[in-house]
């Protein structure tokens, strides 16, 4: 696959690029840092009032923030920067030359960018994952992993489609930054299982935004709630996401006009 | 196929928002957007055998630039055909894309803040070229453009001339038959500049390449090209030999005269246009030169004589004042 080959040196290249710039790396590490901090505080604080919350235990709420600091941290390293470059190039007309270029043109403005040092997101989501779940007794099975595993990566699909969208957005409305902004916010209501917000709301971080499927229903799966109506809805929905944006997509570049030279 | 390039009937047009300055008028296009249809390119044909090297002349937003980007599969023409070695370029087929480059001279494609050797591999797997094709092209095009040092170092540390040098390269190591060059010597300095020009003349030569180039630099143009189409407003004013651009839009001829007795007046043969000691530079009407030329080595003591087409620079200039020839 010529795409995974590109994808792969992209990635490369983008390490190369990034590794020239160590501070980043410390200022990541303290971002992380009080981000992580932020979050166990207010855990703690709504666990000194209550035992439970909605169903859930601490070290399954636990579960949910480093799931919500893990996709975060994917999001951030490698969806975000290139959509937000795409939504820059439409807007200066930049994108001449990767639409010149004999691969398929959606993959190479997905992957020409990748922020390494929120590899720090990733770690410090896994130890948290991996402290709750030693503290919930029921354990997790093979299947639970694996499910886990399936919803995680069709929640990140989910997330990439939502961004896509907003980004081929631009070739209309030329400033989608405040939408960007958005995004931020609502996903930090991931930091919680949706079932806990009200009805308007937990559709909204479902389907529109789709923070559920990419934080809620990862965490269900490592905390043996996920049935599998809901992994089917899942699937379903990233398929049909999917197709639709690459259609909108397709769409989008005829409406490319390119700033003048 | 008999062409590289057709093009028939082409057209652009762009909805260009539309409102008066000031706060009211935001207000008020908030609610009712007004918009204008701006002709960039309006019917434009032409032809460009395989092998041809054609400069694309024109003012700023005469068209050149979206005519390249409707070619290159950029845009999507509002009407008309195009097609580039037998393909539609706005479905942006692979084959296609493959066939062809597009270069800029405004803009880089390349990593900035990786040497363009990286780059260039980064090329190599999006275009698919075999190692053993890419490994000789490209240390062929470094040789050609003497640039072995340069493309060792990070491209955000290159000066311009440099930067476009080995942009030229990235932009030429898939070897493509159909080369769309925009303003590909803008604001590099007269070295570099005919540096780029003979290379390109030598590319040309070297695999029979097709080339269609737009420049500012008069200099570029008559080095390359033996065919000009000059675009203005979107339509075509000439299509020709670049000899014959002058001839078809200019009423005049210069007559160069050296003198022996440089004191004399010449007003009476004609409009003096400079004059530099004994060197008088005359403007004459294209029907009167052979009588003026005549006139002049019978009247007046000639040591030397010349009569020339104006220069290209105030043909063009020419051109876009009188938009049509009559």
């Amino acid at each position: 696959m010529n795409a995974l080959r590109v994808t792969w040196l992209f990635f490369k290249i983008g390490v190369l690029n990034e590794l020239q710039y160590r501070v980043n790396f410390v200022v990541q590490l303290f971002q992380s840092a009080i981000a992580l901090a932020v979050g166990l505080v207010v855990l703690a604080l709504v666990y000194s009032h209550t035992d439970e919350l909605n169903g859930w235990s601490q070290p399954e709420l636990l579960c949910v923030l480093g799931v919500q600091i893990l996709m975060g941290g994917a999001i951030k390293m490698y969806i975000q920067p290139n959509m937000t470059r795409l939504i820059d190039d439409v807007r200066e007309g930049k994108l001449d030359y990767a639409l010149t270029k004999p691969e398929d043109s959606q993959m190479l403005v997905s992957v020409r960018e990748v922020r390494i040092w929120q590899v720090v997101d990733l770690v410090s989501g896994s130890i948290v994952v991996a402290v709750g779940l030693s503290e919930v007794s029921a354990g997790v099975g093979a299947l639970d992993a694996l499910g886990f595993g399936v919803a995680l990566l069709l929640g990140g699909v989910m997330i990439y489609c939502f961004w896509l969208v907003i980004a081929t957005a631009a070739f209309w409305v030329v400033n989608m930054w405040t939408v960007v902004e958005l995004f931020d916010g609502v996903f930090q209501t991931g930091r919680w299982p949706v079932g806990i917000y009200p009805g308007w709301l937990r559709y909204s971080v479902t389907f529109l935004v789709p923070v559920a499927f990419a934080v809620t229903v990862p965490a269900e799966a490592l905390t043996s709630r996920l049935d599998w109506q809901t992994l089917a809805l899942a699937v379903g929905f990233a398929l049909v996401l999917f197709g639709a944006t690459r259609w909108f997509w397709r769409f989008g570049l005829r409406n490319y006009t390119g700033a003048s030279a | 196929m008999d062409h590289a390039v057709h093009v028939a009937e082409l057209r652009k047009t762009f909805d260009v928002p539309e409102r008066e300055a000031g706060l009211r008028a935001s207000a008020k296009s908030l609610i009712r957007r007004r918009t204008t249809e701006v002709k960039a390119v309006d019917a434009i044909s032409f032809d460009i055998a395989p092998g041809e090297v054609v400069g694309f002349l024109g003012p700023n937003g005469a068209g050149k630039t979206t005519t390249l980007k409707m070619l290159s599969g950029l845009l999507y023409p509002t009407d008309g055909d195009a097609t580039v070695l037998g393909h539609v370029p706005s479905k942006r087929e692979r084959d296609f894309l493959r066939r062809i480059t597009l270069v800029m001279g405004n803009r880089n494609q390349l990593q900035w803040d990786l040497p363009a050797l990286d780059s260039y591999e980064l090329n190599r797997a999006i275009y698919r070229i075999p190692r053993e094709d890419f490994v000789p092209t490209r240390d062929e095009l470094i040789e050609l453009l003497d640039v072995e040092d340069i493309v060792r170092k990070p491209v955000r540390q290159l000066s311009l001339g440099e930067r476009m040098k080995v942009e030229i390269i990235g932009s030429l190591l898939h070897r493509p038959q159909v080369l769309f060059l925009d303003e590909p010597t803008i604001g590099l300095d007269v070295t570099m500049q005919k540096r780029i020009r003979s290379f390109v003349a030598d590319y040309n030569q070297r695999h029979g390449a097709t080339v269609l180039l737009t420049s500012h630099y008069m200099a570029d143009v008559e080095a390359l090209c033996q065919r000009v189409i000059v675009i203005h407003h979107g339509r075509i004013l000439f299509d020709g030999r670049l000899a014959e651009l002058a001839s078809t839009f200019t009423a005049h001829k210069t007559i160069e005269v050296a003198l022996e007795n440089g004191a004399a007046d010449l007003s009476a043969y004609g409009e003096i246009t400079y004059r530099d000691g004994d060197v008088v530079t005359l403007r004459v009407p294209k029907v009167e030169t052979a009588r003026v030329t005549a006139r002049l080595l019978a009247e007046q003591e000639v040591l030397d004589l010349n009569v020339e087409d104006p220069p290209i620079e105030d043909v063009i200039e020419l051109v876009f004042a009188q938009e049509r020839p009559e």
